[in-house]
């Protein structure tokens, strides 16, 4: 499997750079999906969640937080923490761990608050 | 309820899909009720079962190993399950999320972009746990994730962490994903427990002959890990972890001696406590409970809530129960039984049955009966001492113990005021990872005693996108008036009290 695909190289506009890789797959992917993450392609497992597809990818974060621009990582994955918080399809501050990948989606990943009002899809 | 009270949409709604949901909606269908089943994961089975039924389906290698890793108790899950899908008076919703609960039957819940209300005559809560909150220094950064967070990406993402793992704190299910993760040929460079020999020699004497299994259990664990040569230390204080962008060490005492290690991943877990987002922002009483160190709703021994909402803002009588480990944590096989439990009380007020059956009360206190031992055994540990001022304590909007601190030295001497003035508890997390440890440090500030206070709970718990209010459903004017409550301002010219129907 092509590795650019699961593991790309983002842009980092925050200047930060890719953290080990803290999540490797048990099995090769099959029966894959592709994501558009901040505009660039990532094959994701179907059925499984954006959370875990971006951890996969080994993203540094889902999410730059509004009050200080600190980056955040999944922390729970059930849905209590909302560290895992990304626009998905256009839609601001949707939870990656409850939220199944669809081949086709447009995930991007949030630097502080999400504007609420302008279409944001690239 | 007044004359124009909308009809109910079920006999029961029950919110939550996991062992106790599961048990009692199967419990409930098989004698001829409608259910609706209302849970935020995409198939049924809790966080315990997560992903079992497709697990079950996979037949690869890579499948099996996972299977025989997640061991029986995993698998244990399937029947319930099959017989869940089976009834056809369930009205399964998977994928939704519920953002408010009355006392009178009435659940808000999302699913995508479409939102409403449902009613049912009679409610169950059955949303089940969340790990304890562990503020440590650094336990914001990337790479620190808890015990079941690890888990639930073994279970449904089929992903195993890599590089330099610590796992920190204390229970059984520390143990068991160590255990879980070295079958699957993941090796951690150290397992820190917090808790102390001193602890299990105390627990000792709560154990009783259904806790002899898990002792046998744990004792196996710890003595593959030793074959193994997990490097593994007990005593575990004073964790934190430290980096830049992202995890790279973490530091802890042990004995009276700091050490840091290189780290990626910090795996944290510190027990398990309910879930009291929803009771306590239904306005149902909650309790402290001491052995556990956490709130749990305080309900009849059948699960029935106790509303602390004032006559004149409840609509009839309070038909909310609580079940499984959102009631009492107590894992899953006392979920199931006290869901069953549950589900003959609710059949019983439904004129359906004369209540739970002295077996079925039983199977709960049986199941029931190994707690004490495993809360003496594996005490709070990361979470036992207040955090120092620098450390964060409001993940969302990144307050301090000391930010907090400072503010109620100055006068904001109550939660509700504590939450106005700093943000605390605000965030999108809604003061789920935060709360206790505000409520603490209120109390020790204020040197006050007695049940730990909590925020006040509004709807909606969850976020809720604007466009799909927007769109809201099974709106019924009168039944959605809501009363100002008494910590926001009163404003006469609103008329909230009693506005008229369309």
């Amino acid at each position: 499997m092509n590795e650019s695909l699961t593991r790309p190289a983002f842009a980092y506009s925050s200047g930060l750079q890719p953290g080990p890789k803290m999540f490797s797959d048990l099995a090769p992917l099959t029966d894959a999906v592709t994501l558009s993450v901040d505009g660039q392609p990532v094959r994701a497992r179907a059925g499984e969640t954006v959370a875990a597809c971006l951890l996969r990818a080994g993203v540094p974060y889902n999410r730059l937080t509004p009050v200080s621009g600190a980056p955040r990582l999944p922390y729970c994955m059930i849905g209590h923490c909302f560290e895992c918080l990304v626009e998905i399809d256009g839609i601001g501050n949707r939870q990656a761990c409850l939220t199944l990948v669809r081949d086709g989606m447009k995930v991007r990943r949030q630097d502080g608050a999400p504007p609420a009002l302008e279409p944001s899809v690239p | 309820m007044s004359i124009n009270a909308p009809l109910p949409d079920a006999d029961v709604i029950i919110v939550g899909c996991g062992p106790s949901g599961m048990a009692a909606a199967v419990e409930l269908a098989e004698a001829g009720c409608s259910v609706i089943v209302l849970d935020m994961q995409p198939t049924p089975g809790g966080q315990i079962f997560r992903n079992l039924e497709a697990n079950l389906c996979d037949t690869s290698l890579a499948g099996q190993s996972l299977l025989a890793a997640l061991g029986p108790a995993y698998r244990a899950g399937a029947d319930l399950i099959q017989r869940f899908r089976a009834c056809s008076r369930i009205d399964y919703r998977p994928q939704t999320t519920v953002w408010e609960v009355r006392p009178d039957g009435t659940v808000g819940w999302l699913q995508g972009m479409n939102v409403g209300y449902v009613r049912g005559r009679q409610v169950l809560l059955a949303h089940g746990a969340m790990e304890r909150p562990v503020p440590f220094p650094g336990w914001t950064l990337p790479g620190v994730m808890t015990a079941g967070a690890v888990q639930t990406l073994l279970k449904a993402g089929h992903l195993k962490p890599s590089g330099r793992i610590v796992l920190a704190g204390t229970g059984p299910l520390l143990l068991l994903l160590a255990n879980q993760l070295h079958q699957l040929g993941v090796k951690p460079a150290l397992v820190g427990r917090t808790d102390r020999l001193s602890d299990s020699v105390r627990a000792m004497r709560h154990l009783r002959p259904g806790g002899l299994v898990l002792l046998v259990k744990g004792l196996g664990w710890l003595g593959r890990l030793k074959l193994a040569g997990v490097k593994s230390v007990t005593g575990l204080e004073n964790l934190a972890a430290d980096g830049a962008q992202s995890v790279e060490s973490v530091s802890f005492t042990v004995g009276g001696k700091r050490q840091t290690l290189p780290c990626d991943l910090l795996i944290v877990h510190d027990g398990i406590v309910p879930a009291i987002d929803i009771p306590n922002a239904a306005g149902l009483r909650l309790q402290w409970d001491g052995p556990n160190a956490s709130w749990r709703p305080a309900t009849t021994p059948d699960g029935l809530g106790a509303s602390t909402l004032p006559p004149e803002m409840s609509a009839g009588p309070c038909v909310l129960r609580v079940t499984g480990d959102a009631r009492k944590i107590g894992g899953a096989d006392a979920a199931m039984a006290h869901g069953r439990v549950a589900a003959q009380a609710i059949l019983a007020a439904l004129d359906h049955g004369a209540g739970p059956s002295a077996e079925a009360l039983r199977a709960v206190d049986k199941a029931l009966s190994v707690r004490p031992f495993l809360d003496a055994a594996f005490p709070p540990g990361l979470a036992q001492d207040l955090p120092d001022d620098d450390t964060i304590v409001c993940r969302c909007e990144e307050l301090t113990a000391g930010d907090l601190r400072a503010k109620i030295r100055s006068g904001f001497r109550n939660m509700d005021a504590l939450r106005g003035e700093t943000r605390c508890g605000m965030g999108p997390c809604q003061g789920r990872n935060c709360m206790v440890t505000a409520a603490r440090l209120l109390q020790d500030e204020t040197r006050a005693a007695g049940c730990l206070p909590t925020f006040r709970g509004r709807p909606p718990i969850r976020p809720i996108p604007l466009g799909a209010v927007a769109r809201l459903s099974g709106l019924a004017p009168r039944a959605t008036i809501r009363l100002t409550l008494e910590d926001k301002p009163e404003n006469a010219s609103e008329d909230t009290v009693d506005a008229p129907a369309e």
